[in-house]
């Protein structure tokens, strides 16, 4: 994904490569193999371990991701789990034609981008800035104990979270209008009001997910070249201009690909935690399309018109990730393929 | 040889109990016959061969089920799903001989005729005359279990005993604060209205909550007490029948007058601020934390709440009749329903299929009857004058309800005729007392049993009817909580259904209707 060349300074990164292909041609040399099949067998024979460890993943692909992809056509068909997905008939756009004439349909679509809108601007720096402060932090000891508090809550289960949530936000008790009540302000059931449930989702999302989220930038920060730092101290650089001129340009690389994997997920709304928190009083603003799929499409078993909905989901999905890539590899030369 | 005599004995305990039944006059087949069950109840999602009830029935039928269940059907919702696992066996290709689940009618209904499980109806006429019998005497439930094709494919579980829910209030509160029983829905707003203003629980703290509910569509059953109807059967938001018609509660003036006066119940504190949100663990809160005042609820799961009168000086939970609405009419909307939509069905893959519907009739039969709903003679219970009466240290042993599951009766995935006196002999003075008063008062109305659609009626119904749910619940809950006004929104409301295929899902829940019951 990074040209690994470049930006490495100091390490003898050609002459690896050198050595690594000059140790290839004798080994080729040696063997001689006298047809593409040979060489094939005997590349095999060399970096199986290489396979074996690929393996898991690839058979994760298979099985999870490929084969289910055969089901997708009952989206386009009148399905029936009994008939099965070959046998039942076709019904070619009919599915869509029912999800695009329901108002409840594109209002789930509107409030999962406006959702997505709001975790991209406001959650996806979160974890940056928070890898940054870490990382300005030299108290061994006090960096750790903060990181591990910010990493706890991305352990605990959704539906304690959403109970956590619940009963902080409880008119009667909860902390939040408890805090708001020594302001003189009337206690508000925040959970029913539609103008609140974007802001506590998306809150409880950065809560929950910007801690562990920084691990990977803590990574990326760790992989910087010390060398730059230290003559950057040299020429008088306070931390400040440290973090902006070196830190940042060099996860760059990192910020951009984490960004593109977050368009790509833009149509996937934690649903598991929009179920436990919303109500039908909030669904103008909280039902977003895997809520309505689950409710229209799974409890009702309507698992067709469900993997319509899914398959909309999918290519608006795939749209906006090629857009970011393309977008991303022609201003930033990053790119994820 | 210690292996040995363990055999002996239990061979020898099999021997001592086998002879009051080992005249073989329940026996089905001459050899031991193996059949396949999947068993999807509600609280207990497998099919245990050792559960002594299971043991008996063998030895009874010749008939030994074995389980092969896959999945479990999740609690996720009260009102929709619990048929994860039926489709998951389903789809995974192999149906067992017999199916048996909770929520398992609109299942069958759909793949039955599509070919998935056997038709019953000559079956039963033929080789089950017991069943056959009971739907001579119940002509309405006979119907109620046919699908579109006219064919029964499943053997219900059929509730005994008429009441369900009922309203409760702390009558100790009443009497410190000098109340008395409301007995209209006005006076049960005063009553309301003082627990919320006077301090009954006595701590110096305005922290009663006078209404509270376990399932917040309780609360809005209350519109009943304004002539509204909510809903139509034992399922939230359910179709209603009226003298032969179809309609939704959600759509009549009643309900409109009702929301309004929940609105404004709502906003003077009447009802919990939490309503929405409380969830299923409301009633132990607020009535163990000395905080709720009334409610609507069951009678045997509430009435046991008299237990914190040992914690709370006081302490008294009692049901009364329901209020009178403006109009003077007293109506209790919940009841048991008559029949089910849970059961047992034949997979089309069964190769015993009279032996099946034998073994079905089995469980109607005097003895499969008691052994269904009591456990087993000499275990569970003892006959007493002709009565299965439960042993004492059986009615001691937690719950009989769950204890009764877990020896394998009282399963709602079989399809059973339940005997109410079993519910009797562990219900406490204050159900009891409260069933009296609601027998005396003839408060219940009837039930929507539902409809079996053919393929084009379903279309209809899938297209309409999730997404008219979600409005009027949508709508619901924010007239209640304030943010819009139901009476200035009603016409706009009702235009809105109508725009979202109200008339016609209606047209095709009558004409089914029509069919199934006779018009």
């Amino acid at each position: 994904m990074v040209d690994r060349n470049t930006g490495i300074g100091g390490t003898p990164v050609e002459e690896v490569v050198v050595e690594a292909s000059e140790a290839l041609r004798d080994r080729a040399k040696s063997y001689t193999p006298d047809s593409s099949w040979a060489r094939t067998v005997d590349h095999f024979k060399r970096e199986w371990q290489l396979y074996v460890m690929l393996a898991p993943t690839i058979i994760w692909f298979l099985v999870f991701l490929y084969k289910p992809m055969y089901g997708l056509q009952i989206a386009f068909k009148d399905y029936s789990i009994f008939r099965g997905v070959a046998n039942s008939p076709w019904v070619g756009l009919e599915h869509f034609q029912v999800l695009f004439s329901n108002d409840q349909f594109i209002r789930a679509v509107w409030n999962t981008i406006k959702i997505s809108a709001l975790n991209l601007i406001f959650g996806f720096p979160a974890p940056i800035i928070l890898a940054l402060m870490f990382n300005e932090i030299l108290h061994a000891t006090f960096k750790k104990t903060a990181q591990t508090i910010v990493y706890l809550p991305h352990f605990i289960s959704s539906v304690i979270i959403a109970g956590i949530v619940i009963t902080a936000f409880a008119p009667t008790g909860g902390i939040v209008n408890i805090i708001l009540g020594w302001f003189g302000v009337d206690s508000i059931y925040f959970l029913t009001r539609p103008e609140w449930f974007r802001p506590i989702f998306v809150g409880t999302g950065i809560w929950q997910e910007a801690g562990f989220g920084s691990i990977v930038f803590l990574a990326a920060i760790a992989g910087v070249n010390p060398s730059l730092y230290e003559s950057a101290v040299v020429d008088g650089a306070n931390r400040w201009q440290m973090m902006w001129k070196i830190t940042i340009p060099s996860i760059l690389p990192t910020i951009l690909i984490m960004l593109i994997i977050r368009i790509g997920n833009i149509m996937e709304v934690s649903f598991e935690l929009v179920i436990l928190l919303y109500q039908p009083a909030t669904y103008e603003t909280a039902d977003v399309v895997n809520t309505w799929i689950y409710r229209q499409g799974l409890q009702s078993g309507q698992y067709d018109l469900a993997a319509a909905a899914g398959l909309f989901n999918a290519l608006v999905a795939f749209v906006l990730v090629m857009t970011a890539n393309t977008l991303s590899r022609r201003y930033s030369q990053t790119s994820l393929w | 040889m210690k292996k040995l005599s363990l055999t002996a004995a239990i061979l020898a305990t099999t021997a001592m109990a086998t002879p009051s039944f080992a005249d073989g006059h329940l026996r089905i087949v001459d050899e031991p016959l193996e059949l396949t069950i999947q068993m999807n109840h509600a609280r207990y999602p497998i099919y245990e061969e050792d559960w002594p009830v299971e043991q008996v029935a063998r030895e009874l039928t010749g008939i030994h089920l074995k389980n092969d269940t896959v999945g479990a059907n999740m609690r996720t919702d009260e009102n929709t799903g619990r048929t994860e696992a039926l489709n998951l066996m389903l789809a995974g290709g192999a149906i067992p001989d017999i199916v048996g689940s909770s929520r398992i009618r609109d299942f069958v209904n759909q793949y039955g005729p599509e070919g998935a499980f056997i038709p019953l109806n000559d079956l039963i006429a033929e080789h089950a005359p017991n069943i056959a019998a009971y739907y001579a005497t119940r002509p309405d439930i006979e119907a109620a279990v046919k699908a579109s094709d006219g064919q029964m494919y499943y053997i219900p579980y059929l509730p005994d005993g008429k009441y369900g829910r009922a309203y409760w209030i702390r009558t100790d509160w009443l009497d410190a604060l000098g109340l008395e029983m409301p007995e209209t829905v006005d006076e049960y707003e005063a009553v309301l209205r003082a627990f919320k203003t006077q301090d009954p629980n006595g701590n110096g703290l305005d922290d009663e909550v006078p209404f509270f509910a376990r399932q917040w569509p309780e609360l809005i059953r209350l519109v009943t007490l304004w002539d509204g109807r909510a809903h139509g059967s034992d399922t939230y938001h359910d179709f209603l029948v009226e003298d032969g018609k179809i309609g939704h509660g959600y759509l009549g003036e009643g309900y409109r007058d009702g929301i309004a006066n929940l609105a404004r119940w709502y906003s003077d504190g009447l009802i919990d601020a939490e309503i929405f949100t409380r969830g299923s663990s409301a009633r132990d809160f607020l009535l163990s934390e000395n905080l709720g005042g009334s409610t609507h609820d069951w009678f045997a799961s509430t009435s046991g709440y008299n237990r914190l009168s040992s914690e709370i000086d006081g302490f008294e939970f009692k049901a009364f009749a329901p209020p009178a609405s403006p109009s003077g009419r007293r109506i209790e909307e919940h009841r048991r329903i008559l029949v089910k939509p849970d059961g047992w069905a034949i997979g089309h893959t069964n190769e015993h299929v009279v032996e099946t519907i034998k073994y079905f009739d089995f469980w109607f039969t005097e003895e499969g009857r008691r052994l269904a709903n009591f456990g087993v003679e000499g275990q569970h219970y003892d006959m007493v004058d002709g009565k299965p009466i439960f042993k004492q240290e059986f009615l001691d042993a937690g719950p009989v309800n769950r204890s009764l599951y877990q020896v394998g009766s009282q399963l709602q995935g079989r399809g059973y005729f339940q005997d109410y006196n079993y519910e009797i002999q562990w219900s406490n003075e204050f159900a009891l007392e409260g069933i009296a008063l609601y027998d005396e008062g003839d408060y219940l109305i009837p039930d929507f049993l539902g409809v079996a659609f053919t393929a084009d009626e379903q279309k209809v119904y899938d297209r309409t009817w999730g997404t008219i749910r979600d409005f009027m619940l949508e709508r619901q809950q924010s007239w209640i909580l304030g943010s819009g006004d139901v009476m200035a929104d009603w016409d706009g409301y009702i235009a809105q259904l109508d725009s979202m295929g109200m008339q016609e899902l209606l047209e095709v829940m009558q004409s089914a209707y029509d069919r199934q019951y006779g018009g």
